[in-house]
């Protein structure tokens, strides 16, 4: 563990940016993104979570699978330095943890090397993770139920703590703890340092919500999946797919080429189970031609088919989809509604 | 960028020849032969797998392999409907296009050694069963008894004809071929598939598989229960949107399992359970 003084962080983002490029929270437009900085002055210290996850960085909006030519094919490659993030929140480490089940280990099909993605994996795979511990948790946040906490250290590979005038940087993974070695600038920490990261760790954990118990919401969804508290739960929304945008768990893309005459390229770009035109076939049937369909298909996903693929859910409980919903459907409510809902079936519910 | 393999890489293919499968030209059969000796050797395949066929600039499109892996090259057949079949009509032969795959799950042919077949199918989806019959006729005494029942709109939209007339001819396979409504010159049989399956009543101790369009899969699939098939021995071909085809984007998800890589092929106790799946 080292502290670095905050007026300094600068040098240590310098020295960072010789090894990794370097992102962080930085301003996007009007608002805060995870993008790549050029110096430590770029990144935003006043949020708790960016309006846009940082999924981004690994899986960006939309990415170019190879470009054609009458020469052939050319698939891009990276040649630049790996990726480091500055200032991940544990809902955001924890989602590339989910997503890189998704991607980078094929998590479903262990033996198939053609079921990894190598776009996922040129960029994630040598990555540096600095987790940055949460003192100020927002109303909506509830990583809570799911296993996450303003302070855990999963998915990090140096764990940071604002304590005021200092950050304190704490070495998780072995390639973390590799690189605060080899920073010799640091000052060691004091026992007054480890008290006041457990006052600023209670103080977090005091704003959570009370954590609602996620377990049932597995078999109680099995069992209502062709009921009619769909229809309540999707009344509302209008399938504008900004939650899922916003979602650093979501992964729905698109291909798409662009191209005229004979050059072009292919791109992949993010898509959303919210739209119509997802799922709707060129002879016009559309499985999920409803709305009520469209959202069971993602709550769904998220708390149930999820958990059959990779024993967890998809969703952190960072909030996002609350904070940018435009009719407030609240997803904290829905999973109550849905553990609070007696099946219309005569079973025991 | 990483050793794996980059499956969104299609390999080239040269189209060999091109069958006009009905008057009003919407049907087309592509013979597809391989430009890579190495990628002929790589490409393993097995009757009711699917592959992506690539136009540059236009994009790709899922199809089922209607060739069998005992014969040379890919074929499929393609109806003229959205921006990417468009093109696929436009080609000619001797083009070259992209082909990835193959892709998703095969029809139960192991479990089917020694057992007695029904094959149930509609319209242009004919194309994987193809693949599975001239499979089952190169493998003949592998498999017991082989039924099918194919319908089609009208007797123009069948596709393989001159297959259908040979295996028509011959004594190990049974074939009921119906249209939708009487035509003048159709002597076979006239009505919709799932009555012509309860007509037909096939044994309900053979195995059963099942493709065409969600329509007809929705409506037979009773029938056939009620003629006493066993869940476990109903097999269907279901059809997505798509786009990666490795489980990743999310658009062929149906409850857990993706029509890509879990499937394309589910019995049919796999799928009751699943929402919206037909």
């Amino acid at each position: 563990m080292i502290k670095i003084k905050k007026t300094e962080l600068n040098k240590f983002i310098d020295f960072l940016m010789k090894d990794y490029d370097v992102y962080s929270p930085a301003d996007v437009g009007k608002k805060a993104a995870f993008k790549k900085i050029n110096s430590a002055f770029e990144i935003r210290h006043d949020l708790t979570n960016t309006h846009l996850s940082p999924k981004d960085v690994f899986f960006p909006q939309s990415e170019v699978i190879f470009k054609y030519s009458e020469d052939g094919l050319n698939v891009p490659n990276r040649d630049e330095k790996p990726i480091a993030v500055w200032g991940m929140r544990n809902c955001d480490t924890s989602s590339l943890m989910m997503l890189n089940k998704v991607f980078g280990e094929a998590h479903q099909m262990p033996d198939k090397e053609m079921y990894k993605d190598p776009y996922w994996k040129m960029k994630y795979d040598n990555c540096l993770i600095f987790n940055q511990a949460c003192n100020e948790p927002l109303s909506t946040c509830f990583c809570n139920w799911f296993d996450g906490s303003p302070f855990a250290k999963k998915g990090s590979d140096v764990f940071v703590v604002d304590t005021g005038d200092h950050y304190i940087l704490e070495g998780i993974s072995d390639k973390g703890k590799t690189f605060l070695t080899n920073y010799k600038k640091g000052e060691g920490t004091t026992k007054d340092d480890e008290e006041k990261i457990a006052e600023l760790k209670k103080t977090a954990e005091s704003y959570m919500p009370d954590v609602v118990k996620i377990k049932p919401l597995y078999d109680k969804m099995n069992k209502i999946w062709d009921e009619p508290i769909w229809e309540e739960i999707s009344a509302k929304c209008i399938n504008c797919g900004a939650c899922t945008f916003v979602c650093p768990t979501c992964h729905c893309f698109d291909v798409s080429d662009e191209g005229k005459g004979k050059k072009g390229k292919r791109i992949r770009l993010w898509d959303s189970c919210m739209f119509q035109i997802f799922t709707r076939e060129a002879s016009g049937h559309n499985p999920r031609g409803l709305s009520t369909q469209r959202v069971r298909q993602r709550i769904m996903h998220k708390y149930n088919y999820f958990m059959d693929n990779y024993e967890q859910h998809l969703c952190t409980g960072c909030g996002r989809c609350v904070q940018v919903c435009p009719v407030n459907l609240d997803i904290r409510e829905v999973i109550k509604q849905i553990l609070d809902y007696k099946s219309i079936k005569n079973e025991d519910n | 960028m990483c050793n794996c393999d980059n499956t969104y890489i299609p390999i080239p293919m040269k189209v060999e020849k091109i069958l006009i499968e009905n008057p009003d030209r919407s049907l087309r059969t592509y013979d597809l032969s391989f430009v890579n000796e190495e990628d002929r050797e790589k490409f393993t395949y097995m009757p009711g797998q699917f592959c992506e066929f690539s136009i540059l600039g236009k994009g790709e499109s899922p199809f089922g392999i209607a060739s069998s892996p005992t014969e040379e090259g890919l074929k499929f057949t393609v109806s003229r409907t959205g921006s990417v079949t468009n093109e696929i009509h436009y080609l000619e032969e001797g083009d070259i296009v992209g082909i990835r795959g193959p892709m998703g799950n095969w029809y139960p042919l192991e479990k089917l050694v020694g057992k007695d077949v029904v094959i149930v199918g509609g319209g242009f989806a004919f194309t994987t069963l193809r693949s599975m019959i001239v499979y089952m006729l190169e493998n003949r005494d592998d498999y017991g008894k082989i039924t099918v029942i194919y319908g089609a709109r009208h007797p123009d939209l069948f596709i393989f004809k001159e297959e259908l007339k040979e295996w028509d001819k011959r004594d190990d396979i049974i074939l009921h071929l119906t249209v939708d409504k009487p035509v003048k010159g159709w002597n076979k049989l006239c009505g919709f598939v799932p009555t012509i399956t309860k007509d037909v009543k096939p044994d309900p101790t053979s195995w059963c598989i099942v493709c065409g369009p969600p329509i007809m899969i929705k409506f037979t699939l009773p029938v056939l229960l009620e003629i006493g098939f066993a869940h476990n021995k109903i097999y269907t071909s279901l059809e997505r949107r798509m786009k990666c085809g490795i489980g990743k984007c999310g658009r062929c998800g149906i409850g857990s399992k993706y029509v890509c890589i879990d499937g394309p092929v589910f019995s049919y106790e796999e799928l009751k359970t699943i929402p919206d799946a037909f």
